[in-house]
């Protein structure tokens, strides 16, 4: 009842403010003429009873201000105006607005990209029916806990598990192709990939499209309760050895494709050769268990069709055939269904012993598509610090730079408190001031954070070639996010202006007036945590930029090296080994032949080369080698501790195709590249290694073993005991740009016994304009085979070192800048701040004929010592990082002058400049108005 | 002892609302009214009775209309509320206890401590 009159009353004193103003005048101007009256009566003049009636009274002002108090309004009516004021100060200071503003907003913005890349891959539940529930299957064995369950296991736990209803398979992915679509256009690239300077290789233009498939079990999608956009889903029928092949479409291939056409469900598409009937369509960014959306969806039991796997694989239990997921039924906790699904592994060890032993199972919850566990919690946990501290810092920074502004302003606030303005109401309006700050931060901020998100996101997403699938996170800052930000920009608002705030209360209203400054001599009120501040921020930034420097320079440097073969005239083309899945040896050697036959008629083409990987390009492979008469042949299998070495299968004309010149002896002839004879051309080092200061020809290596395990499925090991050496190369940088070198062995390659995917193409011309003519070339020969391709020169350009030292120095710089922003902006608070306090004493100085180079120097000596200090722990601290860095940065000394002088110079001269730009204010004191206050 | 006294802390709301126990008043007749049944003898300053007065309506202790004052006048009246009537009550007791109490305290010789 009071509680709503009081409400009432609020609400009518808020609504009707210029109605109550006007009964309030005229009930008081009532009262005074009502006691003149009286007065009047008792026969006082009319004149004089008014005059006499309004001194009674007292102050009318105070007493309406004190009613409008009574009823509340006062404090919303005094918010109002003290924003209007906060507005009005900050468009009076607009350069220090805007600083301000904007490194909050940087701190904002870099905090909410992450917390937003942190829901989305760890906190955001997966798109699901009920998440919380959603478990998930893994075999253990020896130390691996996420290991997938093969095809025969799944079954047994599915048909037994009494906790867990149902239990559905995700069976892994592969790109499948179809001759029902028009050829691949270019593909797009990306922004995010040529600021960095690396290419991925393209998809080549012109030849079959490729076309992400995920296989799952009948049962997937019923479990997840996912619904068709057209047609329907899979049932488990669909899933049975011998029905009949069908296929669902995601929502964004149907969109892209087919234009959103219901009509295409029930039409047929050739996949690898094989009908498949279209049943169904996901929705649009249809994730189902995963983080990317796939372009088609299959049944598990349609995989050997396209040869995902065989029949066989899928009857084995030594193969894992995916990842099983399913929902915890009603009442059933996780220990219930670990607990039977450990009974139910015991009795498949018991059942198969050879094959299940030390197995065993888990299950987890998989609610989120992250997985946070013990090794990455410190890195989460890091970057959420480094973040957080960012923040921190710009707040300090802001902090002082209202400081030095609630400096400036003593006058002001002496005047208003002298005037009668309550402390807390000052205390109000200075937090107003600075909460609007982090407010209009915030504003700033929301849209950085959407597109740094962006940039890293999406631009990352669509630099992965489409055939990978659709990343599909959700990244854009959604409500929670946007209350996240708002939240940090409030509590930056208080944190940072409370102190300044308390500050500048504690004002003597007496001194403040007289513009009493610091007297001359007296030690200033500076803090020692804001030099400290100041010290780590300067040493951070410098740390960040040094290394980043010496990145940038590093890969730019590695873009110059020679890598021992002719980058700038080879293509290397590689084609989609498992879309051939149906095709024989014999079929496949018949391509082979037709493809090189093909290639090199083509106009502009040198010559065509294979081998087993491209330099720097393609999977590594390594075996293990010895000289074949220094150790016993028995030792090997058991134990082998000879060097691994890298090595590739190669054709007679290989080295002459890529420009690698022959040091000694010779390269294989056709002869014995086709009957595999056991010879072999090694790499300089490799000469060196087993033979320093010997001829090497005629030399004998043992390479590999009978045991070999093939690198790639569909290769052999190689296995040879006693190979000839017949010729020597020169150093190739064939596995890392940043080693020149390497030890590296070429094999012969049969090209009548052998078929190898990959091809290399000598041009004459620029081998960028080669790759739509390689395109149709490929496509003249079998319309079934994508093919990707890129210059050695993008090749090269994605050497991981290069990659990584690129990526690490661009990032580095970005955080550096933002550090030595954020380091400016301290220097340029704690020198401002000084030469207010300061003003009185300059203006002595200035009187006694100081030079205008003394002034500056007296002003800016304050910061300098916290800033030489910094920049000489930055100094060491990066002398003991570059260290580490070596590898990446190619044969650039780690104490490679340049970066460590001129960043830091360059630094020293900024943060320089952030002091000199208030040190000028001094300078521009006038002593007699300085001095007149006295 | 002067002839007028000054308001005790607090006091001024209870005597409002006691004022207008009586019958709706206006402001400038609250005031009259107050220094009527003190006889003079308390003495209430003219600037603090409207902020009083927009507090216990604030509080809903009072209400108010606009009426017609005794000279054809447009005044605002103020009434007292059924809460404002159950405030007044514990109030008065409450001082009532307490003025026993301390006149208590204040009678006391040393010989009953």
């Amino acid at each position: 009842m009071t509680m709503w009159s009081r409400i009432r009353s609020w609400m009518r004193a808020v609504m009707r403010r210029s109605r109550m103003e006007r009964e309030m005048d005229a009930e008081l101007r009532f009262h005074i003429e009502a006691f003149a009256e009286d007065l009047v009566r008792s026969g006082v003049p009319h004149e004089e009873a008014m005059r006499r009636a309004r001194i009674e009274f007292g102050g009318i002002e105070q007493a309406k201000e004190e009613c409008r108090e009574a009823r509340g309004v006062n404090f919303l009516h005094s918010l109002i105006q003290d924003w209007r004021f906060g507005l009005r100060m900050l468009k009076k200071n607009p350069g220090f607005t805007a600083t301000a503003i904007l490194a909050l907003a940087l701190g904002i913005g870099v905090n909410t990209t992450v917390f937003t890349a942190f829901d989305a891959l760890a906190l955001r539940p997966r798109p699901v029916e009920d998440p919380d529930r959603l478990m998930g299957v893994y075999r253990t064995k020896e130390g691996e806990n996420r290991g997938a369950l093969s095809y025969p296991d799944y079954v047994y736990y599915r048909d037994h598990t009494k906790t867990l209803s149902d239990l559905a398979m995700f069976g892994g992915g592969m790109a499948l192709t179809t001759t029902d679509l028009p050829p691949a256009g270019p593909e797009q690239v990306p922004r995010v990939v040529s600021t960095f300077g690396f290419h991925l290789p393209q998809l080549l233009q012109g030849s079959a499209h490729p076309l992400m498939c995920f296989f799952v079990s009948g049962n997937y999608f019923p479990l997840l309760g996912a619904q068709p956009a057209a047609g329907r889903l899979f049932l488990p029928e669909d899933d049975q050895p011998g029905a009949q092949p069908v296929v669902v479409l995601s929502g964004n291939f149907w969109q892209s494709q087919f234009h959103s056409n219901p009509g295409v469900v029930g039409s047929t598409m050739h996949l690898n050769r094989v009908a498949f009937t279209i049943i169904g369509v996901t929705p649009a960014d249809y994730l189902g268990t995963l983080s990317s959306a796939p372009v088609l969806w299959a049944p598990i039991a349609a995989g050997p069709l396209v040869g995902n796997g065989t029949r066989e694989s899928l009857e084995n239990r030594n193969v894992g055939a995916g990842i099983v997921y399913g929902h915890l039924k009603a009442g059933v906790s996780l220990p219930d269904a670990a607990a039977e699904m450990n009974v139910l592994a015991g009795q498949l060890r018991a059942a198969y012993p050879e094959i299940e032993r030390n197995a065993g199972v888990r299950v987890a919850s998989e609610r989120e598509f992250g997985h946070i566990d013990a090794d990455t919690w410190p890195i989460v946990a890091a970057t959420m610090g480094a973040v957080a501290l960012l923040l921190l810092i710009a707040c300090a920074n802001v902090a002082s730079l209202l400081l030095a502004r609630a400096a400036a302003r003593r006058r002001e606030i002496g005047v208003r408190l002298s005037l009668g303005a309550g402390r807390r109401r000052l205390l109000q309006q200075l937090l107003i001031e600075s909460t609007l700050i982090a407010l209009l931060a915030g504003a700033v901020g929301l849209p950085i954070a959407s597109w740094t998100l962006h940039l890293l996101v999406a631009e990352i997403a669509l630099a992965i070639p489409s055939s990978w699938g659709a990343i599909a996170l959700q990244v854009t800052p959604d409500v929670r996010i946007f209350g996240y930000t708002v939240l940090i920009s409030l509590l930056t608002g208080v944190a940072f202006g409370l102190t300044p705030a308390l500050h500048a209360l504690r004002v003597d209203v007496n001194s403040a007036l007289k513009d009493n400054g610091s007297m001359l001599g007296e030690r200033l009120s500076k803090s020692r945590l804001r030099d400290l501040l100041l010290v780590a921020q300067v040493a951070a930034c410098l740390v960040l930029l040094i290394n980043s420097a010496l990145l940038l320079r590093g890969s730019q440097r590695a873009l110059r090296i020679d890598p021992g073969f002719d980058s700038k005239h080879i293509v290397y083309l590689e084609m989609y080994k498992a879309t051939l899945s149906g095709y024989s040896q014999e079929q496949l050697l018949q391509l082979n032949e037709q493809l090189l036959e093909q290639i090199a008629t083509l106009p502009g083409v040198d010559s065509v080369t294979q081998a087993s990987r491209g330099p720097i390009s393609g999977g590594n492979r390594f075996v293990p080698v010895g000289t074949a008469d220094a150790e016993p042949k028995a030792n090997r299998e058991v134990n082998d501790e000879r060097p691994a070495i890298g090595y590739s299968y190669v054709l007679a004309n290989y080295f002459e195709t890529l420009g690698v010149p022959m040091i000694r002896g010779r390269s294989f002839t056709a002869e014995e590249a086709d009957t595999r004879a056991p010879v072999v051309v090694i790499s300089e080092a490799t000469a060196r290694r087993f033979w320093p200061r010997q001829d090497p020809i005629g030399k004998r290596l043992a390479i590999g073993s009978a045991h070999g395990q093939p690198p790639y499925p569909g290769e052999t090991a190689p296995f040879s005991p006693e190979s000839e050496v017949i010729g020597v190369a020169r150093n190739v940088r064939n596995l890392a740009l940043s080693n020149p070198d390497e030890s590296y062995l070429y094999l012969p390659l049969s090209r009548s016994r052998q078929w190898i995917s990959t091809l290399l193409v000598r041009t004459s011309g620029n081998p960028t304009s080669l790759l739509p003519v390689l395109g149709s070339a490929v496509r003249r020969v079998d319309a079934h085979v994508p093919a990707v391709a890129a210059p050695l020169d993008w090749m090269v350009s994605f050497d991981p070192y290069f990659v990584i030292s690129r990526i690490g120095g661009v990032l580095c710089s970005v955080v550096g800048a933002l550090g030595l922003f954020l380091a400016c902006l301290g220097v340029y608070g704690m020198v401002g701040y000084g030469v207010v306090e300061r003003t009185r004493e300059i203006g002595i100085r200035m009187a006694m004929g100081a030079q205008r180079e003394q002034v500056l120097g007296l002003a800016l000596r304050e910061s300098a010592r916290p800033m030489l200090l910094g920049t000489a722990i930055g100094i060491a601290a990066s002398a003991a990082i570059s260290r580490l860095l070596s590898s990446m940065l190619f044969g650039l000394n780690p104490m490679d002058a340049i970066s460590f002088a001129g960043v830091s110079v360059l630094l020293i001269a900024v943060a320089l400049f952030a002091g000199w730009l208030p040190a000028r204010r001094a300078t521009r004191v006038d002593p007699i108005v300085a001095l007149r206050y006295e | 002892m002067d002839k007028q006294m000054d308001l005790l802390q607090g006091t001024l709301d209870m005597l409002i609302l006691k004022a207008v126990s009586l019958g709706p008043l206006h402001g400038y007749g609250i005031l009259l009214r107050i220094q009527q049944i003190s006889k003079d003898r308390l003495e209430i300053q003219q600037g603090s009775l409207y902020p009083a007065l927009y507090r216990l309506e604030h509080q809903g202790w009072i209400a108010s209309e606009w009426g017609e004052s005794e000279n054809k006048r447009k005044a605002k009246y103020y009434r007292l509320t059924a809460a404002g009537k159950r405030k007044l009550q514990t109030e008065a007791e409450k001082w009532n206890r307490m003025a026993d109490v301390i006149a208590g305290v204040l009678r006391s010789t040393p010989e009953e401590v």
